[in-house]
């Protein structure tokens, strides 16, 4: 019939829409990239210039910085692997951020659930909603960092304690993308699956609520690992060990090369897993207007 | 289109004294408020026959929305009662298809994953889940599009896979709320052709609900005209036209007219 063929020419000039914006932005990032290209020139040359007339205690230059972090990587050290009393020919650099990842791995991936779960149950249901928000809005202003003392006391210096700290800031941004998602579901969605047979609460959060509700989820995912690195820093200031602490460190030694090369680690950590992570929530929002 | 006559004459043919599929019985519906009380639905009373197609038209407030969302069990009527074969309406349910004006796909699935919902819910088995889906794709021209995202289509094409979907589940009777008020009038024509079709094909009742005049004598068996304040039945009228009907022939402008005149009493 005639409106196949009406139906597939709408879809064709669409993907005719489509590819003259890729063009489009082709041609625009192009531009963009060379600017970009000469922003971070220009930053390095400033801080090259800046740093020939200081000594490296107070401004490094990024030739220091770049052979302290050289050194670093190849340093060789020994990776203690907990619970087995194993211990691994590594370097430094590699040491340092495994011991990060310890209490950034667990914190983040306890502090999200706990936040997913958490706001889908208080967004879903008005009586969990009605009982807890008092409590949320009373805790929610309280900085990470602020918990630091009852870590330490209650799990004690180490791992445990930044996790618990790391899982605390995860938990909330995840709370509220979850919480605020779950609100935004339409109610006419949830009706059409009540009449196609979704009649209990489980099937419809799990088939219904969730998948709408997923872009905010995965928007609260993406900003805790970013934000997590930046507590992960500031929780292993005292918990010390890992990145943070190294940072800290050799600044209170005065090998301000080495603790900027550590900053600078920080910085490709965040990078990679904030690109990874995009790929994924590209790919699986991929229907996604 | 030749098999839209059979089924018009069918269902004039058969007449009233068959079961009837829908009943709507002395049914109100009133929202109270802390200040006052609107009355929505006032003594609203109509049958739909068995594989009838019957067109629900009214003006803006004459609450035919809400008497929709009534027989959808979407919505609690204040007094009276809809049954559908006899058993009274208490909540949504797969006996009743709904096709709603802004289509209610599930974004993130598939055309095919959407078709496929309410047979999940039933739980129709692979592959004959998948079987339901290609036939019922076919059903309604979208064969070569059931990889594709909602995203990716044009209005249209929306809804043929809301109308694919609401009847994958083989209800009784298809519900449809100002199906085709978001689309084009060209792809309204064409939608309300492949409707009749579908509805030939499938035998269903169907119950549409529009404020467009024309659109209802093109494809009604019979409309309920509605008047607002209180919202309630104002006239049912009986279209005798052999179907495809054309806009162009003078009965048609005569039932047009005749509604309108109907509605802006």
């Amino acid at each position: 019939m005639s409106n196949d063929e009406v139906g597939s020419g709408v879809a064709l000039s669409e993907t005719d829409a489509d590819e003259r914006l890729l063009d489009r932005l082709a041609g625009f990032s192009s531009e963009q990239t060379g600017l970009a290209v000469a922003g971070f020139a220009g930053f390095l040359a400033v801080w090259y210039v800046a740093a020939l007339f200081q000594p490296t205690y107070l401004l490094p230059s990024p030739v220091e910085v770049l052979a302290a972090f050289v050194v670093e990587l190849t340093a060789p050290a020994s990776l203690s692997i907990p619970f087995t009393g194993a211990e691994l020919p590594a370097t430094r650099l590699v040491v340092k951020l495994i011991q990060s990842l310890y209490h950034y791995v667990p914190g983040l991936l306890i502090g999200t659930s706990l936040g997913v779960f958490a706001g889908v149950a208080m967004g879903w249901n008005t009586r969990v909603d009605s009982v807890f928000t008092p409590v949320t809005r009373l805790l929610r202003p309280i900085p990470p960092l602020a918990w630091i003392g009852f870590a330490v006391i209650w799990l004690g210096v180490n791992h445990q304690g930044a996790t618990f700290i790391v899982a605390i800031g995860s938990f909330w941004i995840n709370f509220y993308s979850a919480y605020g998602g779950v609100e935004g579901v339409s109610e006419d969605l949830k009706e059409v699956a009540a009449t196609l047979g979704v009649d209990d609460d489980w099937t419809m959060i799990r088939k219904v609520v969730l998948p709408a509700a997923s872009p905010s989820i995965m928007t609260g995912i993406r900003t805790s690992i970013g934000q997590c690195w930046m507590i992960v820093v500031a929780a292993e200031l005292i918990v010390g060990v890992g990145v943070g602490y190294e940072i800290l460190n050799t600044a209170q030694n005065l090998a301000m090369d080495v603790s900027v090369a550590y900053m600078l680690v920080i910085s490709i950590v965040f990078l990679v897993s904030d690109g990874l992570f995009r790929r994924v929530e590209r790919r699986a929002l991929e229907w996604r207007a | 289109m030749s098999g839209d006559a059979n089924a018009g004459a069918d269902t004039t043919a058969t007449g009233p004294d068959e079961t009837a599929t829908v009943r709507v019985d002395s049914l109100g519906k009133t929202y109270a408020s802390d200040r006052r009380t609107v009355e929505a639905l006032s003594d609203v009373e109509f049958a739909v026959e068995d594989g009838e197609f019957v067109c629900i038209v009214g003006p803006s407030g004459c609450g035919k929305t809400t008497l929709f969302r009534i027989i959808a069990g979407l919505e609690d009527a204040t007094s009276g009662a809809v049954t559908l074969d006899g058993s009274p309406v208490t909540g949504p349910g797969t006996d009743r298809g709904m096709v709603f004006q802004e289509y209610g796909l599930f974004p993130w699935r598939t055309v095919a994953e959407n078709v496929a919902f309410g047979l999940e819910e039933q739980g129709v088995e692979e592959p004959a889940r998948s079987e339901r889906v290609t036939e019922m794709l076919e059903l309604v021209g979208l064969d070569g599009f059931a990889d594709a995202y909602p995203k990716e289509l044009s209005g249209g094409m929306k809804q043929r896979v809301g109308i694919a979907r609401a009847l994958a589940v083989d209800p009784e009777l298809l519900l449809m709320d100002e199906p085709f008020g978001a689309v084009d009038a060209q792809t309204r024509d064409m939608l309300h052709g492949e409707l009749l079709d579908i509805w030939a094909e499938t035998d269903k009742t169907v119950l549409f609900v529009t404020h467009d005049v024309e659109e209802a004598v093109t494809l009604a068996d019979r409309v309920v005209v509605m008047a607002a304040n209180p919202g309630r039945v104002r006239e049912i009228v009986s279209v005798d036209i052999d179907r495809p009907r054309e806009r162009t022939e003078s009965e048609f402008a005569e039932y047009v007219e005749r509604i309108r005149g109907l509605i802006g009493e």
